[in-house]
């Protein structure tokens, strides 16, 4: 399948340099220094390559067997990227490249990379003709400018209130993962997340106040957004302990109901039977004591954080909280407990005289569901204002599961970059191919070396729309083509139609995608590139 | 090699011995070898190099000091440039690549007198009335930018911009230079400590979107529960275990009869850490930071009280932040009059990209501030780091000496028609080797022009007569590849940097050229045992 990247100028033509030709005898003919440019480009390319396939809506998923024997399949560049062993070290510039798009907008990691290696691949064109690296890389930072400007100018301005458009956006990015078939639940459910946790107040959203839970088991459409919190260990219970509890005062304790144990080494020396019915009846005592003063405080739902030390709870502590009707979650990672105490809003207590019933949290209902595959427990009904929101994530095997999870992780990210840049920007390829014709006008206005280059970055863009109809098993070349005479006619926001497989208008076939994405993409690809470029030689060190 | 069968071997056996022509040409090849190494990252064009190490890190720089560092060299001569130009990053900090293109250079254009068997003692002698004519013409050309705060200012801000501009940060150069001179100046009137200048890396974003920030900030979460904001704060610096002190002494133990004791001495201990967290709150401190752990109970304990606890913070940011609070490290708590707090105006948690970081704004030492980078991958922010951190030690370098002059490789050429005229009034086979150090002075603006992909004999001869029309301040345009006058593009060096790198290279090259033998010993053996 040929790519867009058509020669300039016909291959059979002697390779000449332009440079010698032009100026004489400008520079010495750096051999050595353009073979590491070209094997660079050339490690560069391979990784572009490697992704391509997966990009779009009808793109293929990646099956990674990693060193341990684990295997993953997704369809997320970035995840593709990280699992894989590269050695090349421009190769693994590719892959920073791709983490930097997720850090950055968090969708699009796999876009970044292909049109790095569309770039890439004109640079070794231009090479070729003896153009100096410099040249070029100033070149594309022209071209870059110039291209997000377009971007902004067919962007579409977007109101973050306007539930029905984000909801659109996420289903765009939603529709290339093997989750899309649930985007219809998972797009609303990402954009209600983000609007809760969002202060308008503020320029960014912290999605660290979205807690993604995964429960093996169920199908991919029970994933569900909680108001509140979600825990995967069950309520741990000894003697038919409450397993449902309303008007819920959780307590979040830090200290541990066992036996005591110091720091410095002890032993209890028993030396007749008599002596250790006492020590074992002293031991019932100690926990059923601190038991009672949890108790008096009113609190009948204990979050238990987990201890390394020693045990958090005996089964002694779990028997006498069970008569005491205090439902128990234990396991709780210390991480975790900040998240907790937000939604909360309630204090951690770490020791039993500091257990005053003003610290407790308080919930509507807090109740242990049944699931397929173990149970969950729910505290909802939390105490208003609460911005933290869980996201209960399931699916039928873990690889699914943690597939799910990393598409609602972009679903988020694209609500998110949003309410960064609030406007959309057609999808489908429509943009990289505006773009493209864009810079081929502007181009004709310049002269030399630049706009040389120029019309070979807008070149390079058609690497998108030509990648995105080859996945979804149409012609490149007549998809492109026709996309491109639609752009010239003034068609801004003509795109490819997968589904249907022809050129429609994106912005009424509701395809659209946060502007941030496209623009930092193409910023991204183009510094990475540019750093590429400005390499000329390869040292090893100790 | 020794020559074998003429005479009885003094050596080891593996031990080797250069001599005359072997020796000579070993040393100028290793020499030059590593100049071209680094001849393409100069100037405002000049190109990266990729750091491969052997773990599978990648390093993307131009930093000549950081390249050079890194190389692992068997070559004598190549040591001793590298050498130098760490040299030149300790003193100067920048000028790294520059004195290690003109050592090189003097080696190259002493090669041809050496094959006309002129003695190199009579080139160093040369080299030394080169080297000192050099630095009167540069010393003439120089001029004191001191004064007026404005220009000086603007000066500053010209240098740094001169300093970046053949870094990574290129595109966002103003701003850098900007935030760079800004930092310098904070800092300036306190003895310019450059450790009051904090660099923060994060991850993401672009590098416009870096900025130099109040005060110092560190990466670390405040404790549950606790203020998240704290004015007129005082704070406790410390380095001390949270957990019960246990006795250092391997098999202690406890032996009692019953339970009830065990929970008696649990008690006890943790009374005791109570205790020292009661004598930390009676310091009269309402922020702690602590270098360790701090546990579940202390944090309640601190939270308790309205104490503001932070913990786990690092070394390095620790002792930081002890010298720009102005607080002294504290390990034990008995005597509170002993122990010095730090005083800030204001602490309080900022957002920078995803994650939320402390940041102590109005310190007692008011001069500190810290330099936030984002950018898009670590490489980037790696090299950015170097980049700023070359700017502030050269334009720490000029805060304390303000003599400054015009780059672009005016001053170079400055400098060779001055070494020129003296080549011109110098009697005997000296005048030769001064002309070769005028050559070599020549060669970089030569390489600055090459790397920029413009014809360099051509731009230099021009320079060259347009400095002989009496344009002393003509210099290389790399924006458009003409000559133009560097007063007007601003592009400004720093003198102290300029000296320093010539004089460091004439004696790297002198100390090369002097050399006649070259013994290596036998590497130490291993794995024989």
């Amino acid at each position: 399948v040929s790519l867009p990247c058509l020669p300039l100028i016909a291959r059979s033509k002697p390779k000449t340099h332009l440079a010698t030709m032009m100026k004489g005898e400008t520079k010495e003919d750096h051999k050595q220094q353009d073979d590491v440019r070209k094997g660079n480009i050339v490690a560069a390319k391979a990784i572009a390559d490697a992704v391509r396939t997966s990009l779009g809506p009808r793109g293929m998923d990646k099956m990674i067997q990693s060193g341990q024997g684990e295997v993953i399949i997704t369809n997320d560049g970035a995840t593709i990227l990280k699992q894989m062993s590269v050695a090349h070290p421009t190769a693994k510039m590719m892959v920073e490249l791709s983490k930097s798009q997720d850090i950055e907008a968090g969708d699009g990691t796999t876009s970044v990379v292909v049109i790095a290696g569309g770039l890439l691949n004109c640079c070794g064109q231009l090479l070729n003709r003896g153009i100096h690296p410099n040249q070029i890389s100033e070149a594309f930072q022209l071209a870059c400018t110039r291209a997000t400007e377009i971007m902004r100018e067919i962007s579409i301005p977007v109101d973050f209130a306007d539930r029905e458009a984000l909801i659109k956006c996420t289903t765009t990015s939603l529709s290339s993962k093997v989750v899309s078939q649930s985007s219809g639940l998972l797009a609303p459910l990402a954009v209600d997340a983000v609007s809760r946790v969002a202060d308008p107040l503020e320029q960014s959203v912290d999605l660290n106040n979205i807690r993604i839970v995964r429960k093996l088991g169920g199908t991919v459409d029970e994933t569900e957004m909680v108001e509140g919190l979600v825990f995967t260990q069950k309520a741990a219970k000894g003697a038919g302990g409450p397993t449902r509890v309303q008007n819920a005062k959780i307590a979040v304790l830090q200290f541990q109901l066992s036996p005591p144990k110091t720091d410095i080494e002890n032993t209890v020396v028993i030396s007749d039977y008599q002596q250790m019915d006492r020590v074992l009846k002293e031991e019932r005592n100690y926990i059923a004591d601190l038991c009672k003063k949890i108790a008096k405080t009113g609190c009948n739902v204990i979050l238990l954080q987990k201890s390394i030390l020693r045990d958090a709870i005996t089964d002694l502590g779990v028997h006498f909280l069970s008569k005491l009707k205090i439902m128990l979650i234990r396991d709780i990672e210390r991480d975790e407990i900040e998240f907790i105490c937000k939604t909360l809003q309630c204090v951690p207590i770490a020791s039993v005289d500091a257990l005053r019933p003003e610290k407790l949290g308080k919930a509507d209902l807090v109740e242990e569901f049944a699931t397929s595959d173990g149970k969950v427990v729910k505290v909802t009904g939390v105490a208003k204002p609460c911005r933290t929101v869980s996201i209960l994530c399931r699916g039928s095997n873990k690889l699914v599961l943690e597939e799910n999870e990393r598409s609602i992780h972009d679903a988020l990210c694209v609500v998110r970059s949003l309410f960064k840049k609030r406007h959309m920007i057609p999808g489908g390829s429509a943009p990289e191919m505006e773009v493209s014709t864009q810079l081929m006008e502007y181009a004709k206005k310049l002269s030399g070396v630049e706009s040389y280059c120029v019309r070979a970055f807008a070149e390079a863009l058609e690497i998108i729309p030509a990648t995105l109809a080859e996945n979804a098993g149409l012609n490149p070349i007549t998809i492109v083509t026709e996309l491109r005479i639609r752009h010239a006619k003034g068609e801004k926001h003509a795109g490819i139609n997968v589904r249907k497989g022809i050129i429609s208008d994106m912005a009424e076939e509701n395809v659209l995608q946060p502007l941030l994405v496209s623009t930092s993409a193409l910023e991204l690809a183009t510094e990475c590139v540019r750093m590429i470029l400005k390499i000329d030689g390869v040292v090893p060190t100790l | 090699m020794s020559f074998p069968g003429a005479g009885p071997s003094v050596l080891a056996q593996g031990a080797q011995d250069f001599k005359g022509q072997d020796a000579k040409m070993s040393i100028i090849i290793g020499a030059m070898a590593v100049a071209d190494l680094v001849k393409s990252t100069l100037g405002p064009k000049g190109m990266d190099k990729i750091l491969q190490s052997q773990n599978g890190e990648v390093t993307v720089t131009n930093d000549g000091a950081t390249i050079l560092k890194r190389l692992t060299l068997d070559n004598p001569a190549a040591k001793i440039l590298v050498d130098i130009s760490k040299t030149q990053d300790d003193e100067v900090g920048d000028g790294t690549t520059t004195v290690c293109i003109l050592a090189g250079a003097l080696l190259a254009e002493a090669d041809p007198l050496l094959s006309q068997r002129i003695h190199p003692q009579t080139i160093v002698a040369g080299w030394r009335l080169a080297l000192k004519a050099a630095r009167e013409a540069l010393e003439a050309a120089s001029w004191d930018i001191s004064g007026d705060e404005e220009a000086f200012k603007k000066m500053l801000f010209k240098i740094a911009k001169t300093t970046l501009s053949s870094k990574i940060v290129h595109n966002e150069h103003d701003q850098f230079a900007q935030m760079c001179v800004d930092a310098i100046l904070r800092i300036k009137d306190c003895g310019c400590h450059l450790e009051n200048i904090q660099i923060l890396k994060k991850c993401g974003g672009s590098m416009r979107d870096s900025f130099l920030a109040e005060g110092f900030i560190l990466d670390k979460k405040i404790g549950v529960g606790q203020p998240k904001r704290m004015e007129n704060a005082k704070v406790l610096v410390a380095n001390t275990p949270m957990d019960t002190d246990k006795i250092k002494i391997y098999g202690a133990k406890v032996k009692v009869d019953s339970i009830a004791k065990v929970a008696e001495i649990e008690q006890a201990e943790v009374a005791k850490m109570m205790a020292k967290c009661e004598k930390i709150a009676a310091t009269g401190c309402n922020v702690f930071i602590n270098r360790q752990l701090i546990y579940n109970k202390p944090e309640q304990y601190f939270a308790d009280k309205g104490v503001m606890a932070i913990e786990h913070a690092d070394f390095e940011g620790v002792e930081r932040l002890g010298a720009v609070l102005g607080a002294e490290i504290a390990s034990t708590f008995d005597a509170p009059d002993m122990i010095k707090l730090g005083k800030c105006d204001l602490i309080e948690e900022v957002q920078i990209g995803e994650d939320r970081l402390i940041q102590f704004k109005g310190c007692a030492g008011g001069e500190a501030c810290t330099i936030v980078l984002r950018g898009a991958s670590m490489h980037l922010l790696d090299e950015a780091e170097r980049s700023i951190h070359d700017a502030l030690c050269v334009l720490k370098t000029v805060v304390k000496d303000t003599r400054a002059i015009y780059g672009g490789g005016c001053s170079e050429v400055f400098m060779a028609e001055a070494v020129d005229q003296l080549a011109k009034t110098t009697p005997g086979k000296k005048s030769l080797a001064i002309e070769a150090f005028a050559k070599a002075l020549r060669s970089l603006p030569k390489t600055i022009a090459e790397n920029g992909g413009y014809d360099s004999t051509e731009l230099v001869t021009q320079l060259r007569a347009a400095h002989n029309k009496g344009q002393s301040s003509a210099g290389l345009n790399m924006n458009d590849g003409t000559i133009g006058d560097m007063k007007e593009t601003g592009i400004i060096e720093c003198f102290r940097v300029k000296c320093q790198s010539l004089v460091s290279a004439a004696e790297a090259a002198e100390m090369i050229i002097r050399v006649d033998e070259v013994i290596t010993c036998v590497p130490r053996q291993r794995g024989e045992e």
